[in-house]
């Protein structure tokens, strides 16, 4: 029998105000008022994410930074108390277990996020692999809510509810506040490309949603002035894809290493040791054979989606699609696709498959809009 | 009449598929109806067999996308698709504005549909059927 579906703090709040759906074993939102202006809302003012859904492990202990840099790719060394980064688990034949943000709460104690999807075999993992080391891993994904807040107006919103002061936190660091009363723990870290914030609310499971209700309550009625929206898990699918940033499952799993991913920076090779090391080492020296890549497409038509072909010239395959869809930004079909290496040349074009027709697609560099417009680059 | 959320007109034949049927003597228009558009929400991109073209009753007749999905369209009917509205190529948003009117998808010449009436359902027929599908 089929586990129950679980449910977050705001179901009531989703299921009286959004289309549902079933994901990771969680009903959470895809839409309340549609994708497109959910998207658009984030992209130029200011969107609320209920991402409780997602996993979270706390690990402590003297060895927790010796831990983390034997099971991660990236160096967790360089993180000082208080600072976050992106990293990957790795198998030992160096694909991808797994993407996840990482912040150093304090010198010993360090608060992994990581994908719905891999909560339990992430969790395992790394209960595995801890036993040479003396550390605790602990399963908070239960106890803690979780919402990002995100777009160009995420800091002042955030701000009228924070008792600290939140310009101070840059992006990828993180620090302590009281969200509208309660104990909060925020990181200046996202899934969209916007400049925001991913906020937790520690210690409410689900018993005691009322701390969890009243964060998201008091950031919908903060954000009113900039006509803040609740986004649903469509708008922060198409939101992450135009940022270029992988959907594990779709982009990533364990037959793609971080290299071919384009994720090179979080790999740490001159670490002294790490699971998945010696492959990547090697795939390193050797050269990748494919390669992540964005495409935009060049005609108006149907949109690309996983699986459909890649081809050069109409006369060889060279890849396929991994993520596709509607850009509610640039009014256009838009992908991530794995292609050979030597076609990974920005501004090569290509085809792509789609049902019976074969439409020409640019390859262009990530993120996928106008980074001084957009983003959290985006010049103020 | 209105059911739930959904508009069902009266005059139309439907499919199980959520397809609708207007006759127009020996002509039929057909297009999606308003439970399927509200079901597939913001549609970004149809489309739908050239004219000419010979259609069977509840096979493929064309594909619709919403941002997130693609669905197939089945043909309610059977017969040669005479005319399409070709403004849906630049504005496929006329399925969800408008999906008993401006959002027709063709015209097709029918070739008995006498025959095919008997797999179609009534207004009230489907009204029954949509409330089967919402509990």
């Amino acid at each position: 029998m089929s586990k129950p579906l679980k449910i977050t703090h705001l179901y009531q709040f989703h299921k009286q105000t959004a289309k549902m759906i079933e994901f990771a074993g969680f009903q959470m939102p895809i839409w309340y008022k549609g994708i497109i202006p959910e998207h658009l809302a984030v992209r130029t003012r200011v969107g609320v994410f209920d991402i409780t859904h997602m996993g979270r492990a706390l690990i402590t202990g003297a060895k927790s930074e010796a831990f983390l840099n034997h099971v991660t790719t990236n160096d967790v060394s360089l993180l000082a108390p208080l600072s976050a980064q992106y990293s990957t688990i790795c198998n030992e034949e160096g694909g991808i277990k797994d993407d996840f943000v990482v912040s150093r709460l304090e010198q010993e104690k360090f608060l992994m996020v990581y994908n719905a999807a891999n909560r339990e075999k992430d969790y395992q993992w790394l209960v595995q692999n801890a036993e040479d080391f003396d550390v605790k891993v602990e399963d908070a994904s239960d106890n803690i809510a979780m919402f990002a807040v995100q777009g160009p107006n995420a800091q002042q919103t955030l701000q009228k509810i924070a008792s600290t002061d939140l310009s101070k936190i840059e992006r990828f660091k993180c620090g302590w506040t009281k969200l509208a009363g309660a104990i909060g723990f925020v990181s200046r870290t996202g899934y969209t490309g916007e400049d925001g914030f991913e906020v937790f609310v520690w210690n409410t499971p689900l018993s005691k949603s009322e701390n969890a209700v009243k964060v998201w309550n008091a950031i919908l009625e903060a954000g009113k002035e900039f006509r803040i929206e609740p986004c649903g898990l469509g708008a922060r699918d198409t939101l992450r894809l135009e940022a270029g940033m992988c959907l594990y499952g779709n982009d990533i799993d364990e037959t793609t290493t971080p290299l071919e991913a384009g994720l090179g920076f979080v790999v740490k090779l001159k670490k002294e040791s790490f699971i998945g090391k010696d492959a990547l080492t090697k795939q390193k020296a050797e050269g990748i054979k494919k390669k992540r890549v964005g495409l935009r497409m060049l005609e108006k038509g149907p949109n690309p989606r996983p699986k459909q072909e890649v081809w050069k010239d109409n006369a060889q395959k060279i890849g396929y699609v991994t993520s596709g869809t509607f850009s509610p930004l640039l009014e256009c079909g838009i992908a991530m696709a794995y292609v050979s290496i030597e076609h990974a040349t920005e501004g090569g074009i290509v085809m792509v498959k789609v049902r019976d027709k074969t439409l020409k697609a640019e390859i262009v560099k990530f993120p996928l809009y106008d980074p001084t417009r957009y983003g959290y680059m985006r010049q103020k | 009449m209105r059911v739930l959320d959904y508009e069902i007109p009266e005059s139309l034949y439907y499919s199980k598929e959520h397809e609708w049927v207007r006759l127009e003597g020996k002509e039929a228009v057909v297009g999606i109806t308003d439970y399927a558009q509200k079901q597939l929400h913001e549609i970004v991109y149809v489309e739908v067999q050239q004219e000419g073209s010979e259609v069977k009753q509840f096979q493929t007749m064309g594909t619709v996308e919403s941002v997130k999905s693609v669905s197939d369209i089945f043909s309610p009917v059977t017969g040669k698709i005479t005319n399409v509205n070709t403004e849906l190529a630049d504005s496929p948003e006329l399925l969800n504005q408008d999906p008993y009117e401006k959002g027709w998808l063709a015209k097709i010449n029918l070739s008995d549909f006498k025959n095919d009436m008997k797999n179609l359902l009534s207004a009230q027929q489907y009204a029954d059927y949509i409330k089967t599908m919402e509990t």
